[in-house]
């Protein structure tokens, strides 16, 4: 059984009087401990498609699976507790709170575990020391670099250990040598963390570090020559 | 699960100056509050001790609720002493205040047209007025005053200028300041008292305005009132004391009510001071707000944690108003028609001017709160 499951999803926005369906009837597996990348043009649903995973969306029809869960089927608060526990998310912009330190950052989603002080300590200081960013602990966000946010958040999203996690273009907004630092960041989360990665990004030389590549058209996904041909 | 508190103390940091300027606007409505409130309560302390229980004012049926522009017959404490039982007697001498109370202009060496206050009375008015005291001097004799701890105040004069040893005029007549009496904070602690008949002979006039008696414990007016129904030609009323005081409530009562509205008012423009600057925080941290959300915090956590900040800011305005209120206003004096009485900022007054001041940081939090986690999370955390 796979760890996250999408049956017959589909999700339409209404803009104006158009009807725009980003998802359309789609299936996915994602096994654990996979690191899938997720490409396609702008529009095409790669960002709905994380947000109803990690629930933050619902489908207008279909189910989603997560580790046997029907996310589909929570209430907003359960959701809420859900993703607490289950999965981590990693911004384009970082979204680093800018009143907390790396530390506290970082901290904020083992406060929602019934964790002691001495385990979130724990915890915090492993998630920092995987992105090496432990000497950074009582920084302030304004006082690191791009590439230093972009880690306070993959450590962030990964210090509850969950069971998924999403990343919706992790270098979207870093330059090429701190994004290809991120890239190998990511890529050693999921081997040697064991860590499930779903990420969305526009770039083909960021999708080539997943172990699978999907891609995504007209609310559709597409196979590896039609990709081609699309140029992704 | 709540936010970590110093998220809602770091957030009042971030935009500094506006957080100041909602503190300044906060601290000066709710320092209004306290005011206003302390002027309600200082009115309604003044009348509600005013009165004495064993005390009945006697008075013409003719002047109605006031009494100042009552006059009656000068041999009426005579006949009420001789015709009334239940009146106090001490030592052979029966506790009976015949007064002359007239509102008139009261000049000093350096001021002129203060309205004061002026109240004839005989060495009787100690046996009745039993909250006066005489707290510095002597009792006046002819051609001398005695002032309340408050005359200054309802003269709209320095406390100096009614100092032992100067002199007033009042009436054509210069008297000579000889003692300080204090009331409790009743109404005639606003008073001048001077000797009735150097009154009498000043105005010109033999009448006079009230008597007051002091009844036995447990007397009841029933015998004076009998007597003043029997004696038609006098042209009698008798009133408690405390029952004019609690119709002179009613008499300010439109002045307590627009007190009131004067809070609303001011309470109204406090929340949109603190909505103003809430929905200008929460405006800014619309994504950071969604990134909460996506990490897993309820709306209800995030809810209070934006309250958390509104209540915060609140509380310190509360303070800073609390303080200077207590400093500077508590205990200053009031002009009034009836005399002055002073600010009350009591435990009522600071119970409900913090109320105010936390129910405004809630309401002022509260609104913007709900806007931003109204929003779609997939939406704001792309938002810029």
């Amino acid at each position: 059984m796979a760890l996250v499951e999408l049956r017959g999803v589909s999700k339409s926005f209404t803009k104006g009087e158009e009807t725009i369906t980003p998802l359309d009837e789609v299936d996915l597996d994602i096994q654990a401990g996979e690191f899938v990348s997720l490409m396609g043009p702008s529009g095409t649903g790669k960002s709905t498609l994380l947000n109803l995973i990690s629930g933050i969306d619902r489908p207008d029809r279909g189910t989603i699976s997560v580790d046997g869960v029907e996310v589909t089927g929570l209430s907003r608060s359960k959701l809420a507790d859900w993703r607490a526990a289950n999965l981590g998310y990693i911004f384009q912009t970082h979204n680093l709170i800018p009143v907390l330190t790396t530390y506290e950052n970082v901290e904020l989603p083992t406060l929602l575990l019934k964790l002691s002080k001495s385990q979130r300590r724990q915890r915090v200081e492993l998630a920092l020391e995987a992105v090496g960013l432990t000497d950074r602990a009582n920084h302030y966000p304004r006082q690191l670099s791009g590439g230093q946010e972009q880690r306070v958040g993959i450590a962030r999203a990964i210090v509850a250990h969950p069971k998924v996690v999403v990343a919706d273009e992790p270098t979207g907004s870093l330059d090429a040598q701190t994004s290809e630092q991120i890239q190998t960041l990511l890529q050693r989360l999921n081997r040697e963390l064991d860590i499930t990665l779903l990420m969305v990004t526009h770039d083909r030389d960021v999708a080539g570090i997943a172990s699978r590549k999907l891609v995504l058209d007209q609310g559709k996904f597409v196979d590896s020559e039609t990709a081609i041909t699309m140029g992704v | 699960m709540l936010l970590p508190w110093e998220y809602g103390v770091r957030n009042l940091a971030r935009r500094p100056l506006r957080t100041m300027l909602t503190l300044a606007a906060l601290s000066t409505v709710i320092l209004l509050v306290f005011v206003v409130v302390g002027f309600i309560r200082g009115l309604e302390k003044s009348l509600s001790i005013s009165g004495d229980r064993d005390v009945v004012l006697v008075y013409s049926v003719n002047s109605e609720e006031n009494i100042e522009n009552s006059a009656i017959a000068a041999r009426t404490p005579a006949l009420l002493a001789a015709s009334v039982e239940g009146t106090q007697q001490r030592f052979g001498v029966t506790h009976v205040s015949p007064e002359m109370y007239l509102g008139t202009r009261v000049n000093t060496d350096e001021n002129n047209g203060g309205l004061g206050l002026v109240r004839g009375v005989t060495t009787g008015a100690p046996l009745v007025r039993r909250s006066v005291k005489l707290i510095d001097g002597k009792w006046p004799s002819s051609g001398e005053v005695i002032v309340g701890q408050l005359a200054a105040a309802k003269l709209g004069y320095d406390k100096q200028d009614l100092a032992i040893g100067k002199q007033v005029v009042f009436e054509n007549k210069t008297w000579e300041i000889v003692g300080q009496f204090a009331a409790g904070g009743a109404a005639c602690e606003s008073e001048i008292w001077c000797n009735l008949a150097d009154l009498q002979t000043a105005t010109k006039r033999q009448d006079l305005t009230v008597v007051a008696l002091l009844l036995e414990p447990g007397s009841s007016t029933a015998e004076i009132e009998l007597f003043c129904k029997e004696r038609t030609d006098l042209e009698l009323r008798a009133l408690g004391e405390t029952d004019y005081y609690q119709s002179l409530q009613q008499h300010y009562k439109p002045v307590r009510i627009l007190a009131w509205l004067v809070v609303l008012l001011v309470s109204g423009a406090g929340v949109f001071a603190g909505l103003n600057m809430m929905y200008g925080a929460v405006a800014g941290r619309v994504r950071e707000i969604a990134t909460l959300q996506a990490i897993g915090y309820r709306r209800r956590a995030i809810l209070l944690s934006i309250v958390q900040e509104g209540v915060l800011l609140a509380a310190a305005a509360s303070l800073i108003a609390g303080a200077i209120a207590l400093v500077l206003m508590n205990g200053l004096a009031i002009r009034f028609t009836m005399g002055a009485f002073t600010l009350r900022i009591d435990s009522v007054a600071v119970l409900f001017g913090c109320g105010i001041g936390l129910l405004l940081g809630v309401l002022g939090a509260l609104p913007p709160a709900i806007k931003a986690l109204r929003a779609k999370v997939a939406v704001s955390l792309k938002a810029v």
